[in-house]
């Protein structure tokens, strides 16, 4: 090493003349010089490794020679990647129904997903030796699992392609509101999870699920650069800057949810991107078509059973017809335990509240919110507009309020 | 050498982050962002030492759960903790030289920015790792 430099190349050497050692010695006998021995055929093993080094870099010179330049450069991340029915089959191998969620996300980031297993851990705030083992545990799995490498028989097929949709939009949802720390987003995951559904609908541009999936990703997507203020805080859809969302990603979003609910059949995620289009397309909160979002919601809300969508729905409902409206569909899920205890079925009664004019209740309210959400960026939101509700004997001027309720996760 | 660094905060200290007042003023935006900011560059610049393994804050003390055992069976208490008791709020987790240089890190809390009343009181603790039984014994 001292002689030599190129430290990766001189353990290579040192590796190599022990290992010469290993089977040498025991045959032949100790040399005199046990220590001159290993370094003369180390230096000899670094020397011979140089050299294949050097052949190595003029035959890649030779090769670069002749490509035409146009392939110098490592594809776009936005070209198409090369696919084919294998990428479909590993991404339906990834999301086996034997695997957990959480091995599935991590299963599907390593082998279909262009990430790193370090950058999964960092993602998922894991050290990368517990990632390392969460992936390889899940591929022993797969493996057990004995399930061939080919795509899963008809009737299985729809229900493996739902499973795969909706790890490809956890993974979306992970990067876009992240559940957990100060940061907001990582936009890695998000980016990721669009890239792998635009491989899926390339290969499957019939089924309107797998479309309506990429649109509601881009719908949505297209309003990040506006959804943090300079301080990383959450602003709500009603208050964000709409010149800073992203126009081609809205376009694209429309255009491909348009058609996915021409061909048909109708399914959650167009519903989503549907709404998600109709919010994208209004130039203010007060100006968005809240009868049509809150059609939308009604069909939506009787094809799945999402308390997180019935929230949504009472949201969109106080929008188009009143407070009122919004807080009697908010009554029935009281009684509902998934979402009870919840911070973000709290906030959106405070906020409904707020419209109203009952400041006391909605204070109340958003206080309660603040206390079951353990994030502090979401708490110091809801804390404040509990403190700037004017005096509670004061007449409402009901502003439009902050209504972002989340992302529902329909499976 | 591991050493954890260890922080501490009271449930009224969650709060004052969290934007309420609780007989102190509460943090402002600038505050908790100057906060933020401070922690980044901090473990950004720890992580390129070589020197952080891991660090994790804690969500606020009302969200404990205690659990202990009464006749053998699990027995589980939400929030045990008193509004002023001030627990674990956070951790560092370095691997480096010595136990001074451990201390040198923690000594780098007390840049961190925050209102007067909280940066006036705050602490931290540097304790070195047993990674083995042995270690323990000594």
């Amino acid at each position: 090493m001292r002689r030599y430099g190129h430290f990766p190349l001189a353990e290579d050497a040192v590796q190599e003349a022990l290992l010469a050692a290993a089977t040498q010695w025991p045959r032949d006998g100790v040399p005199d010089g046990p220590r001159a021995w290993l370094v003369t055929v180390a230096s000899r093993r670094l020397t011979d490794l140089l050299r294949a080094e050097q052949a190595r870099r003029r035959r890649e010179d030779a090769v670069a020679a002749l490509t035409p330049p146009d392939r110098w450069l490592a594809p776009a991340a936005d070209r198409a990647v090369p696919e084919s029915d294998d990428t479909l089959i590993l991404l339906f191998m990834c999301c086996h129904p034997s695997l957990s969620p959480a091995s599935q996300i991590a299963l599907t980031l390593r082998a279909a997903g262009g990430l790193t297993t370090a950058e999964i851990a960092r993602a998922f705030l894991v050290p990368e030796g517990t990632m390392t083992r969460r992936i390889s545990r899940a591929k022993q799995r797969v493996k057990e699992s004995g399930i061939p490498f080919a795509l899963p028989p008809g009737p299985e097929r729809a229900a493996r392609l739902g499973a795969v949709l909706h790890v490809l939009y956890l993974i979306f949802n992970e990067g876009y509101a992240s559940t957990s720390g100060p940061r907001f987003q990582r936009t890695e995951l998000s980016a990721e999870a669009i890239r792998l559904t635009r491989v899926m609908h390339r290969l499957l541009p019939g089924d309107s699920e797998v479309t309506g999936l990429l649109a509601l990703m881009l719908l949505n997507e297209a309003r990040r650069p506006a959804r943090t203020g300079p301080s990383g805080e959450l602003v709500p859809m009603a208050e964000q800057d709409r010149t800073l969302w992203d126009a081609a990603s809205v376009t694209e979003g429309v255009a491909l949810v348009t058609e996915a609910l021409r061909n048909g059949p109708v399914g959650p995620y167009q519903l989503q991107a549907a709404i998600s289009a109709l919010h994208d397309e209004a130039p203010s909160a007060e100006a968005t078509d809240w009868p049509q979002i809150t059609a939308l919601y009604a069909v939506l809300t009787r094809m799945t059973d999402n308390p997180v969508v019935t929230l949504n729905h009472a949201v969109a409902a106080a929008m188009a017809h009143g407070p009122r409206a919004g807080l009697a569909l908010l009554g029935e899920l009281e009684a509902d335990a998934r979402i009870a205890e919840d911070h973000r079925l709290h906030a959106v009664r405070a906020h409904l509240l707020e419209m109203t004019g009952d400041h006391t209740a909605a204070r109340r309210s958003y206080q309660a919110a603040a206390r079951r959400t353990t994030s502090l960026p979401r708490q110091r939101y809801l804390n404040a507009r509990a403190a700037r509700l004017p005096d509670p004997c004061a007449p409402a001027d009901g502003p439009g309020p902050g209504l972002d309720a989340g992302t529902p996760d329909t499976r | 050498m591991k050493y954890m660094i260890l922080t501490y905060g009271s449930q009224q200290d969650y709060d004052g982050m969290a934007g309420q007042d609780t007989g102190t003023p509460a943090w402002s935006a600038e505050d908790f962002a100057a906060m933020g900011a401070f922690m980044e560059r901090l473990n950004k610049e720890l992580e390129e030492s070589g020197e952080l393994v891991e660090t994790r804050a804690l969500a606020a003390p009302v969200h404990t759960r205690r659990l202990a055992s009464r006749d053998g069976v699990p027995v589980v208490t939400d929030g045990p903790y008193a509004e002023t008791e001030e627990v674990l709020a956070g951790y560092w987790i370095v691997e480096c030289e010595s136990f001074d240089r451990a201390t040198e890190i923690a000594a780098r809390l007390a840049g961190c920015p925050g209102p007067e009343h909280v940066t006036a009181n705050a602490y931290a603790d540097v304790r070195p790792i047993a990674e083995t039984l042995a270690d323990l014994e000594l």
